[in-house]
């Protein structure tokens, strides 16, 4: 069937059987690869990708859910001249990267949270991470990078 | 090779049409967090899946009178950001709160999560304790049913085929309540729960217990309160003595319900010791009452 | 040491960009024009007899391209280090559940399942044996190779048999004042890489040759594999390691098993193939790390002095070999701890069964006896009186001391200063006195107790008596004068490319930025043994170092020759090149000058370990060139009413020599307690009658970001002389004793040793393990999605 969306704020359609999840949909159909697949039922995050700029497993989604829709993946968060924004700078800053393959998830979650909540805790930020798996750093350097994202971003209110 | 059919209506009415076309394997889909994962197993699942996830009735979230209405489509975030939520029935906020983690928050749904029917589904026994209704809707008409009858056995209830189970309802409780949920599971987050306790509570101006309703989840296949470990309560000046008689009483009815399994072993003391502490929280909390007029 | 320019400096990841952007290509990302899917079909009994494959009805099946067996390959494709028991698609018997049968290449997904659904295979079931000491009873179904299968083999199921000997520890034992004897035992851990496994092949256009694309972790050794397997001449084959997200130690035979079936099926329908790995399918038939069951006897005298261990440790190898025979010996070299002792005796079996294969995982053999005899080590303080630390600082290795293996240790021992530098962090006096003081009595019901627990450990360097020790890395300066850098040495998340491009700048007094690392290739890099044993930064640092020199002596040449002076008198300022006096030159000009004169701008630098002797038959000698030595602290929090167990604080002190690239240090150390962490609390590989029980993430439970406290790391920076600008390691030391700090701690908090790994709710509630019976369906489910 056919399926319209928004995609990192641009129209899109696809051509798809209902049952394809959103997360094959942008990979295979649109050849959006930086959203990846870790499990298959939602239990690890690396597929996470913002549905009306909300958090969610797009190996859960099913692709025509989204239509009429938008969706935001880890192509659509760039800075001002495309390259890192300045959530993304901060995880090559603090160390949060090492294999890299939780990473789209987890600055999908860190931009959710930072949406709804400009000031978190360190607690804060673990939970809103809760869901994104990852193997390598031990989390610390991801929070690290979101909190003093977060604090950046204030700071920068602050004087305009 | 034959694939489903997906229909997206825009109110209950249109959904009921969808799935009731005779000859049609319909299946609702809310969060899909659930459906999802059972399609992927089994493709041919069903012929036609019905979207209602994003029909607006069925995510209001309102206060009608002394009651307070639940779309059974409001999400588990959309559940524990609600104000009117947090003020009358914490116990159900954070049960929200801990199911798996913010993405299954922001799609899962609280109609998704009792049809779905799992004996370790979050939100039962905080539903269950509040005494919640269950509205549903078929082809022939409409009916409710508390929470804790419409739960036949795991993955069963009683929605009819064709039904929708449209919201929840319970009555706010009285001022002075205090609610908990408690949840068990191998780590903090995405976790399957082991056992969980809701408890709910009212003293008096005697400081006597006037109201408790205790409700659990993996811990039977059937989910009731606790009536006689309550009644052992009524009246009484809450003490760690007392606690720890209700929540034998409370695990006696469970073994009682079960039988001895693999698992009681771990179960009967896990789920005393959660009674317990439920108990104490509700009874020992201060500043945590739902206020007069909330 | 002189202040350096880039090592030790805060540095960016080389590839974090990439990755950040989402913009990173790892293997189910390459999609290739006309490319194929692939599967193996995959044995769901444990131990059976191939009687019969029948592939006729499957080649018939539209969509379908190839489909293989063994007879596809060499010697039946039979391949293997450092044993050859492997084969790239089962030959006459099938030993684990999820063991490789057939495989097929096909258009798309429906018709590569239907074409795996028409392989008609006839298995006729053997007795398997599940636990290594039944597997060791003269009754026992053999599993290992059949001496008329290989007659240079082992046969039964012993797979290795090592030995550590000094002095005399039964007489030694008797004669200590004070003895304790237990027993510990440990799961098998998967290692849950994020990413799963996956390789394309591509052919030649003349068909004689194959590019095959692996997230592998030892390019060369694949390569190797496939050349000997298919029969090609080693030029024709090349393989490319692509970004890989994590291995751990496990991207390694079961990605040459994929890469030679991948190979082998692109070569016959002469299009691109590639396989990926559902989470289910890895889980079932990845190699994990091994499980292992230690007895433990230790005695000391009253003052304190830790005089002699008798330990035996048996390890359950599964049905192959895999590097089980480098990770027990290991295993025997560490089980006694970094400790002197007047007489040690270990014993190590490892045996084959018919679960799951055990294999290469990060430590290698050591967090599995660490376990062991840490707690060990903890029960005997207290049976002494002793506190923890002080009674680890009384007997662990200093400079100059002699190991249990007969070796002297050279400066280069710093565990007291981990011990003493933890103490302090943790604040652990202080916190230790206070939870006694607070915890005095018997736990009330349901109350929540605190502990503090401590471990140490030793991990000798790179692959010490496993093998060959060297690695070669290249420079060259490009014709944009960009400078590539190649080492045979990968990186799959542990940063050793960021590692060797600071200690190249460093050499060279270049900027980081001027470095290009291409993608690990066979073709541009040159072999340096596996990626393995935090052997990165030591071996592929050194021989980095050493042909940057090179490079160096080549520019600094060409720059004295265009300035008019003498080597010796060239001066560095930045970039700069400067003379006698103060003439500059830049990089580019250098460059342009060397090629004008013809100068090479292209070198290798091969860096060897120091030779290491050891007598297996002895069981005495130098296991390693040297150690990496480290203690850790847990702070823990146990709800003594449900079991369950929270690590609330974490504190490392490691031993790492000269920290390089620190933001990368730090990560690997906050990673590898992470995964201490899993190990100890949470993770189970579960095998039922050979059946894995745990075939997805909401089974197999690793920490999540709620589950791992904020920790502390300390380096104790003492320079090692052999290694890259001073530098040792971090990737594995920094897993070893995190699970036995954290069993310390919870046994100060309730009393109760854990015996067993995991210390899971069941474990800590009733000091035993609550096991549903297990069945056959995951696995089925898993393999053939019914």
């Amino acid at each position: 069937m056919k399926i319209d969306f928004t995609l990192n704020g641009a129209s899109v359609s696809v051509e798809a059987p209902a049952s394809t999840s959103l997360l094959n949909v942008l990979r295979d159909n649109l050849g959006l690869t930086g959203t990846k697949q870790g499990c298959g039922i939602g239990e690890c995050g690396a597929c996470s990708v913002l549905l009306d700029g909300r958090l969610v497993n797009s190996c859960l989604v099913l692709a025509p859910q989204v239509g009429g829709r938008e969706v935001v993946t880890i192509e659509g968060v760039r800075g001002l001249e495309g390259g890192a924004n300045d959530l993304q700078q901060a995880f090559i800053d603090c160390g949060a990267v090492q294999c890299g393959y939780c990473t789209p998830g987890m600055v999908l979650a860190g931009e959710a949270l930072l949406a709804s909540n400009p000031q978190p805790s360190r607690q804060q930020i673990r939970e809103a991470i809760a869901g994104n798996l990852c193997r390598c750093t031990g989390y610390q350097q991801i929070v690290d990078a979101i909190e003093a994202t977060a604090r950046r971003r204030r700071a920068k209110v602050g004087h305009d | 090779m034959v694939e489903f059919q997906y229909v997206r209506p825009n109110n209950v009415d249109g959904a009921l049409a969808w799935l009731n076309e005779p000859g049609v394997k319909s299946r609702p889909l809310a969060g899909s967090t659930d459906m999802a994962i059972l399609l992927r197993a089994d493709p041919h699942l069903c012929d036609r899946v019905v979207d209602i996830s994003l029909i607006p009735e069925l995510h209001r979230i309102e206060r009608r009178d002394d009651q307070v209405i639940i779309g059974a489509a409001a999400t588990f975030s959309e559940v524990l950001e609600n104000p009117l939520v947090q003020q009358t029935a914490p116990l159900l906020a954070q049960a929200c709160r801990q199911v798996g983690a913010v993405q299954i928050r922001n799609m899962g749904t609280l109609g998704g999560n009792v049809c779905n029917a799992a004996a370790c589904a979050d939100s039962l026994p905080a539903l269950v304790c509040l005494d919640a209704l269950a509205h549903v809707r078929a082809a022939d008409g409409e009916r409710d049913w508390s929470v804790s009858e419409l739960i036949l056995s795991p993955n069963h209830t009683l929605v009819p085929p064709g039904g929708l189970l449209v919201s929840f309802r319970y009555r706010i409780p009285l001022p002075g309540s205090r609610s908990v949920f408690l949840k068990l599971g191998r780590r903090n987050a995405l976790a399957i729960s082991r056992l969980t306790v809701a408890a709910l509570g009212r003293l008096d101006e005697q400081g006597r217990v006037a109201e408790v309703r205790i409700a659990a989840g993996a811990a039977s296949p059937r989910f009731n309160r606790f009536k006689a470990a309550e009644d052992s309560l009524i009246g009484r000046l809450p003490t760690a003595e007392l606690y720890q008689d209700a929540a034998h009483r409370v695990a006696e009815e469970m073994i009682h319900i079960t039988g001895r399994r693999w698992s009681t072993e771990f179960k009967e003391p896990a789920l005393e010791a959660l009674v317990c502490r439920a108990l104490a929280l509700v009874f020992e909390t201060p500043g945590s009452e739902l206020q007069e007029g909330a | 040491m002189t202040e350096t320019r880039y090592v030790g400096k805060p540095a960016s990841r080389v590839d974090a960009l990439e990755k950040v952007l989402g913009t990173a290509k790892y293997i189910d990302d390459y999609r290739l024009p006309g490319m194929l899917v692939a599967r193996a079909l995959r044995s769901t009994l444990p131990h059976a007899c191939i009687i019969r494959i029948d592939i006729t009805r499957a080649l018939k099946v539209p969509g379908v391209h190839a489909v293989i067996t063994s007879e596809d390959f060499i010697d039946h494709g039979r391949f293997g280090y450092p044993v050859q028991d492997m084969f790239m698609l089962a030959y006459q018997r099938v030993r684990y559940a999820g063991d490789a049968i057939a495989a097929v290449a096909a258009e798309d997904e429906e018709s590569l399942q239907a074409g795996l659904d028409a392989i008609q295979v006839e298995l006729e079931p053997l007795p398997g044996v599940f636990d290594p000491q039944a597997a060791l009873q003269p009754d026992a179904p053999i599993v290992g190779e059949r001496p008329w299968d290989a007659p240079d083999l082992p046969h039964g199921n012993l797979l290795n048999h090592y030995r550590v000997r000094k002095g005399e520890a039964d007489e030694a034992l008797a004669a200590c004042e004070v003895t304790l004897s237990g027993e510990y035992a440990t799961l098998h851990q998967e290692h849950a890489y994020l990413e799963t496994e996956g390789a394309l092949a591509v052919p030649s256009s003349d068909g004689k040759g194959v590019t095959v694309y692996a997230n592998c972790q030892s390019p060369f050794l694949n390569r190797g594999n496939i050349v000997q397997t298919l029969g090609l001449a080693p030029e024709s084959v090349r393989v490319i390691q692509p970004v890989v997200g994590g291995a751990f130690g496990g991207k390694d035979d079961l990605l040459y098993q994929t890469s030679g079936q991948v190979a082998k099926l692109a070569l016959l329908a002469g299009r691109p193939v590639k396989m990926t790995f559902s989470r289910e399918e890895s889980l079932i038939a990845s190699y994990k790390r091994d499980a292992v069951r230690m007895k433990i006897e230790l005695g000391a005298n009253h003052d304190g002095s830790l005089l002699a261990s008798r330990i035996h440790v048996l390890v359950d190898s599964g049905g192959y070999a895999s590097i089980t025979p480098f990770t027990a010996w290991r295993s025997s070299i560490h089980a006694m701890g970094p400790y002197r002792y007047a007489a040690c005796q270990v014993d190590t079996d490892a045996a084959y069964t018919n679960n799951g294969y055990s294999g290469a995982c990060r430590g290698f053999g050591n967090p599995e006896v660490c376990v062991g005899i840490e707690q060990a080590i903890d029960e005997l303080a207290e049976r002494l009186g002793m506190d923890p630390i002080e009674f680890r600082l009384r007997n662990c290795l200093r400079p100059g001391d002699a190991t249990p293996h007969g070796q002297v240790l050279g400066d280069d021992v710093a565990l007291a200063e981990c011990l003493e530098k933890v103490r302090q962090i943790s604040d652990w006096d202080h916190r230790r006195s206070a939870i006694a003081k607070a915890q005095g009595g018997p736990s009330r019901p349901g109350e929540i107790r605190r502990g503090l627990g401590v471990a140490a450990m030793f991990h000798g360097l790179s692959l010490g008596a496993e093998g060959a020790d060297f690695a070669v890395s290249t420079l060259a300066v490009d014709p944009d004068n960009s400078i590539t850098l190649t080492s045979g040495l990968t990186d799959y998340g542990n940063g050793s490319r960021t590692v060797f491009t600071l200690i190249a700048a460093e050499t060279l007094g270049l900027q980081p930025e001027r470095f290009v690392m291409p993608r690990p290739d066979t073709e541009t890099s040159i072999e340096s043994g596996p990626t393995v044993a935090s052997r990165a930064t030591i071996l592929g640092g050194n021989a980095t170092r050493l042909v940057a020199m090179k490079l160096d002596s080549i520019l600094v040449g060409s720059a004295a020759d265009l300035l008019g002076c003498s080597p010796a008198q060239v001066a560095r300022h930045a970039e700069q090149y400067v003379g006698p006096h103060e003439e500059a030159a830049t990089f580019e000009e250098v460059v342009q000058h060397a090629r004008r004169k013809g100068l090479e701008l292209s070198v290798q630098g091969r860096w060897e370990a120091p030779e290491i002797a050891w007598s297996f038959e002895k069981g005495s000698g130098e296991p390693y060139f040297a150690y990496h030595f480290g203690a850790q602290v847990a702070e823990v929090q146990v709800d003594t009413g449900t079991g369950k167990v929270d690590v609330t604080g974490f504190w490392a002190a490691h031993d790492t020599g000269t920290v390089i690239f620190p933001q990368g240090v730090l990560g690997q150390l906050f990673g590898g307690i992470a995964q201490g962490l899993g190990y100890a609390l949470m993770e189970r590989v579960d095998y039922d009658h050979g059946f894995i029980q745990n075939t997805n993430f909401d089974e197999y439970l690793i920490p999540t970001a709620l589950d791992v406290p904020d920790m502390v790391g300390a380096f104790v920076e003492k320079p090692f002389a052999p290694g890259p600008f001073g530098a040792k390691n971090i990737g594995e030391p920094s897993m070893v004793p995190a699970a036995p700090a954290i069993l310390n701690a919870i046994y100060q908090a309730t009393g109760r040793r854990i015996r067993q790994l995991p210390a899971n709710l069941e474990q800590v509630l009733l000091a035993h393990d609550l096991r549903k019976e297990g069945d056959d369906r995951a696995c089925k489910l898993g393999l053939h999605g019914k």
